[in-house]
């Protein structure tokens, strides 16, 4: 069996008297992207802080492909890739000397930061300065610098927040590139969307705990409820009509209302991983 | 420690540096103060008058001349030259001597003497020459002065304040360069969060703070270097001048790397370095009051750099007369890389 590219046993981390990573356990797998799903204060953060070396652990162990995290290795951190949430590029520096300088601390000799912009899209600006791209550039550039070490293990915190629809779905291909080349992604996200369409697996982490750990469609059997939603017409107005799909006479009715000369829609509703983990810890993602 | 890491970072922040506004600051600042100074004190304290002399007959004037310490001789061949040169402000005054001008005078027969001043020569520098022109030709004509003038000096004989002012300008060159930029340097990089970008990768802390040493180093030298310079303080013994700016660059980018662990941020670094900054200059201000006792100056760990400064490029003393005080640079500039580790781990606790 493949062994995990990173292995977290009971990691904690605590901020003063607030413990903001309590206990946590998971296994990220080459090629596979695991999604940390949670509120903002949730903890996600600090969890790749602490895998990245930026905070030393406070209890627990993990390991990074084998190495023992903060033993400040250069040798790991030549394999892993890291994007912040904040963006903390040089912006008296263009683009391609941001990369050629990072290439350089890898001992990258002759990295090809030129073609590592191209596939950002960011090619045509390589030589300019940082301070003049938009937000949605640098987050790219951002992108590109976490991969220009081809890492086989990256950490991407929030990747997309606060980009437009285009360059989010542009950052979320790149993403799933890097894992089909094997790459062992953790990717911290309160977007519900990105979490299911990216990850392999999502982990709901809340005040600092994973609540739940599971594969997206998983997740939603066993904690979501299935519906069906029935529209039809009552006199001038639409009525709407949600029968739960778990037996008990629900079928009976279904059967009635798809007969009914009223019939308007019948739609399936599926739980969504953002209802899943209100119902969960009893709060939005959004907080 | 990557020897190649350091060097990559030291470039990064070389390449950036004339992008950034502090920069040109640690840069702009000494060199106008030369010139604020110059333009002060320079001209007002340090040239000596200046008088070209046309002498046209071997006059004894022109040797009187010669003797005195106190006025700067031009002599040259031609009246066009030295009126042009007397035109240009070259020259404050300039005086032809014709042939024969002291058997005439001597003769009593009040010869015509030509005697040019400047339009942009200082008044005072018009009233000297012209008192001394008048006393020599006196001189020659064997008359007696009308009055006899005894000098009586006040106070000790001292250097100028152009030249006091030396330590002061450098002093400024180096802290700017040596402490401000190697601190502000390492703080923004914690401002704008890309020590954190750099941390994540196989650079560790030891070799950015390496770096950034180094950079202030070479900076601080550098600009030390071109002060004297500007200032024309290089000395008669340029290499040991090299010397000892090296000592004290190397102990102001360790000052400025140590300010620069204790701030997290710009605003903490203004307030230790403006604090500090009496701490930092005060060995400055025994040059410029020397009648001040100046063994207090010792108690300031700065002094041990800035006296080898004064006594090596101003002074002209060699380097073996100022060995002890650079032992002591040395020693300080040693005690404080554990210093800075102690800082490190405790502002990291």
């Amino acid at each position: 069996m493949t062994e995990p590219a990173i292995k977290v046993k009971g990691l904690s981390y605590w901020y003063g008297n607030l413990q903001a990573v309590k206990n946590i356990d998971f296994e990220v797998f080459p090629g596979e992207i695991l999604g940390f799903l949670g509120p903002n204060g949730a903890g996600k953060s600090t969890t790749i802080k602490v895998l990245t070396g930026q905070l030393r652990p406070m209890g627990g162990a993990a390991q990074i492909l084998g190495f023992k995290i903060g033993a400040e290795d250069p040798e790991l951190q030549a394999q892993i890739g890291v994007c912040f949430e904040e963006k903390n590029l040089y912006l008296e520096m263009s683009a391609l000397e941001n990369l050629d300088f990072f290439a350089s601390l890898f001992g990258i000799k002759n990295a090809n930061s030129l073609e590592a912009l191209r596939r950002v899209g960011l090619a045509d600006r390589a030589k300019d300065r940082v301070s003049s791209f938009s937000k949605g550039m640098r987050q790219r550039l951002m992108i590109s610098r976490a991969f220009i070490n081809k890492p086989k293990v990256l950490f991407l915190d929030e990747p997309t927040d606060g980009l437009d629809p285009v360059t989010a779905k542009e950052i979320r291909k790149t993403i799933k590139e890097e894992a089909a080349r094997g790459a062992a992604i953790l990717l911290t996200t309160h977007n519900m969307f990105e979490a299911d369409e990216l990850s392999d697996r999502v982990a709901f982490i809340n005040e600092g705990e994973i609540v739940a750990l599971n594969t997206a469609e998983n997740l939603k059997l066993k904690y979501g409820k299935r519906s069906v939603r029935v529209r039809l017409r009552d006199g001038d107005d639409v009525r709407e009509e949600h029968i739960p799909l778990d037996g008990g006479g629900s079928s009976a009715r279904l059967a009635a209302l798809a007969a009914s000369p009223d019939l308007l829609t019948i739609h399936t509703e599926e739980a969504t991983l953002e209802s899943i983990f209100i119902r969960l810890t009893g709060r939005g993602l959004a907080g | 420690m990557s020897l190649q890491r350091v060097w990559s970072l030291f470039r990064k922040d070389f390449a950036l540096g004339p992008r950034k506004p502090f920069f040109l600051f640690a840069v702009v600042m000494p060199v106008a103060l030369t010139l604020i100074f110059q333009v002060a004190f320079g001209s007002l304290f340090e040239p000596k008058p200046r008088l070209g002399i046309v002498d046209e007959g071997g006059s004894e004037i022109t040797a009187a001349v010669r003797r005195m310490e106190g006025v700067t001789l031009a002599l040259l061949d031609d009246t066009g030259e030295l009126k042009r040169r007397v035109q240009n402000n070259d020259l404050d005054a300039g005086l032809v001597l014709p042939p024969g001008f002291d058997a005439a005078v001597r003769a009593g027969q009040r010869p015509k003497l030509e005697f040019y001043i400047g339009g942009e020569s200082l008044a005072s520098n018009r009233i000297i020459l012209s008192v001394t022109a008048i006393d020599l030709i006196r001189g020659v004509a064997g008359l007696e002065a009308p009055v006899t003038v005894e000098t009586v000096r006040f106070g000790e004989a001292g250097l100028p304040v152009a030249i006091r002012l030396v330590p002061l300008i450098v002093f400024y060159a180096l802290v700017l360069a040596g402490v401000w930029i190697t601190g502000s340097s390492l703080v923004e990089e914690k401002e704008k969060s890309t020590l954190a970008a750099l941390l994540v990768t196989p650079a560790r802390l030891n070799e950015v703070y390496a770096s950034k040493w180094l950079l202030g180093f070479v900076f601080a030298s550098f600009m030390a270097a071109a002060t004297l310079f500007l200032n024309r303080a290089f000395g008669p013994r340029p290499l040991d001048v090299l010397a000892v700016i090296l000592v004290a660059a190397a102990l102001n980018a360790m000052l400025g790397l140590l300010v620069g662990v204790l701030s997290k941020s710009s605003t903490t670094l203004f307030t230790l370095i403006k604090g500090a900054g009496i701490f930092l200059f005060a060995p400055v201000i025994f040059y410029l009051f020397p009648d001040w006792p100046q063994w207090i100056a010792r108690i300031f760990p700065l002094y041990w750099i800035i006296e080898p400064i004064w006594q090596v490029s101003v002074m002209g003393e060699p380097l073996a007369r100022v060995w002890f005080e650079l032992a002591v640079a040395v020693a300080i500039t040693a005690a404080l890389v554990p210093a800075i580790m102690l800082v490190e781990r405790r502002m990291k606790a």
